[in-house]
């Protein structure tokens, strides 16, 4: 017994209304009791395939699936043609006949092949030589948008310059693989390529000179200044730090302490000091402490 | 794969207009409430490389309840406003289209009864992707005009890719999958 007529008998005050309908029920019985719907194990998005019915008569086949709603009429017993921009989205998808009731039944589309590779690189700047500091994701998607979840393995390669850096491969686990690793040792640009298959995406990461290394600073008195300058500043693995990055010359003398702040520019830094006696005069950079210089006073 | 059957209902009830009345009425508090009525649990216990750190939990959480809150209304209503904030990309697309095609067809979706257990999965370095594992369980019927053509409570799967907005977490994959 159907939901229908179950439900009907249940409910006495409506049972003389229904009987009726249930003797014309009765009466299609063939369009009642045959009307299936065999739906395809594994459909790939963008594929074209063919849901079967069965049974006689008119009905009405509803899709509804991600970014699809469709509602056609057909007629029971033959195919139901799916063209391949029906299924481009991959997901649940719900195949519904229905005459004089209705029969449902679900099917998945999965994926298709990848097609492009989404790659996030992080940073888009980094010192030299900083521990996990470069970090790259790659989500693979068929040419519909759709994640794909297959198994596969993507290659990360690491390039400063025609030098190889780092080469590392990568399985594909729920859709994502990912690297991060310690940045160059070279200031300059980083490649970093991602390949899965015939795919490939790049990014470039700039390198940048990290904190100053063996700061060094020397200076002469001349009749009305003394003029310090650093030799060139370089990071320790010997790149030399950005111009711009800020020295900060420190005096103390009979006058007491001062301090003069001064941008590096072309890999040095320059301050010109006016104080008659003796100097002790410093420098600084970041974390990093150069050597002192000792200047004697104005003859 | 054998089908399952549901009669056909008419909805019965008040005139249309009253009906339009009661709606504009009700509309705002229930989707308000509609908000409340979906249940997320997010496990973070075996996310990487990067840790979720417990208010960017609680955003997703909230984030997540309000994606499906608001897909609930788009597609019950058939209106894309509620997509706006939630979604973009591939999941807003999608989404829209479905609003479209249900427009065209007479039909509307409704999510009833919503629970989702999410399983943040990974976690991206830097912090700007994160994927989740969603075992939604829910009530599903699908009606064209007054009548509905398919109802079942269900258990689905879905891989979602969120990201970090100005100032919430928003949905640009959801893609449901047979498994995990």
């Amino acid at each position: 017994m159907s939901w229908l007529t179950s439900t009907v008998l249940a409910s006495p005050n409506v049972r003389r209304h229904w009987l009726g309908r249930i003797v014309i029920v009765m009466c299609l019985g063939q369009l009642c009791l045959a009307q299936e719907l065999k739906v395809p194990a594994s459909v790939t998005a963008g594929d074209e395939t063919t849901i079967s019915t069965t049974g006689s008569g008119k009905a009405i086949f509803y899709l509804s699936g991600p970014g699809v709603s469709s509602k056609t009429e057909i007629s029971l017993g033959q195919d139901v043609h799916l063209r391949p921009g029906d299924l481009r989205n991959a997901g649940d998808y719900l195949a519904i006949v229905c005459s004089i009731s209705c029969r449902s039944t679900a099917f998945y589309v999965k994926a298709g092949k990848p097609a492009y590779l989404t790659f996030l690189v992080h940073p888009s700047r980094v010192p030299v030589v900083q521990p996990d500091a470069v970090s790259g994701v790659v989500f693979p998607f068929d040419e519909f948008h759709n994640l794909v979840l297959e198994t596969a393995i993507v290659s990360f390669r690491l390039s400063a310059g025609n030098l190889p850096v780092l080469s590392r491969s990568v399985r594909v686990q729920d859709g994502v693989a990912w690297l991060r690793t310690t940045s160059g040792k070279s200031a300059g640009k980083l490649q970093v390529v991602a390949t899965l298959d015939s795919l490939s995406a790049t990014r470039t990461v700039q390198q940048v000179a990290s904190d100053p290394c063996n700061l060094r600073i020397k200076g002469q008195r001349t009749p009305k200044i003394v003029a310090v300058e650093t030799e060139p500043v370089r990071d320790c693995s010997g790149n030399p730090v950005p111009d711009g990055t800020i020295v900060t010359f420190s005096v103390s003398g009979d006058g007491g302490k001062s301090t003069v702040d001064s941008p590096i520019k072309q890999g040095i830094a320059r301050a010109q000091i006016q104080a008659p006696g003796s100097l002790v005069i410093s420098a600084a950079s970041g974390a990093v402490m150069g050597n002192e210089l000792h200047v004697g006073a104005q003859p | 794969m054998k089908g399952k059957e549901v009669s056909n209902r008419r909805l019965g009830g008040p005139p249309k207009i009253l009906t339009f009345v009661a709606l504009l009425f009700v509309t705002g508090t229930v989707l308000r409430a509609a908000d409340s009525s979906v249940g997320v649990q997010l496990d973070t216990r075996k996310t990487g490389p990067r840790v979720v750190e417990s208010q960017t939990e609680q955003a997703i959480l909230r984030d997540y309840r309000l994606a499906w809150a608001s897909m609930a209304k788009a597609l019950e209503f058939n209106t894309v406003d509620p997509l706006q904030g939630p979604f973009v990309g591939t999941a807003r697309e999608r989404l829209i289209g479905t609003v479209a095609s249900q427009r065209r067809t007479g039909l509307s979706s409704h999510y009833g009864a919503q629970t989702h257990k999410l399983v943040a999965v990974f976690y991206a370095p830097e912090g700007d992707v994160m994927e989740l594992h969603d075992t939604a369980e829910f009530q599903l019927q699908v009606m064209d005009g007054g009548k509905v053509v398919h109802e079942e409570h269900t258990i689905r799967h879905y891989i979602v890719l969120m990201t970090p907005g100005a100032d919430r977490w928003i949905i640009r994959q959801l893609q449901a999958v047979p498994q995990f």
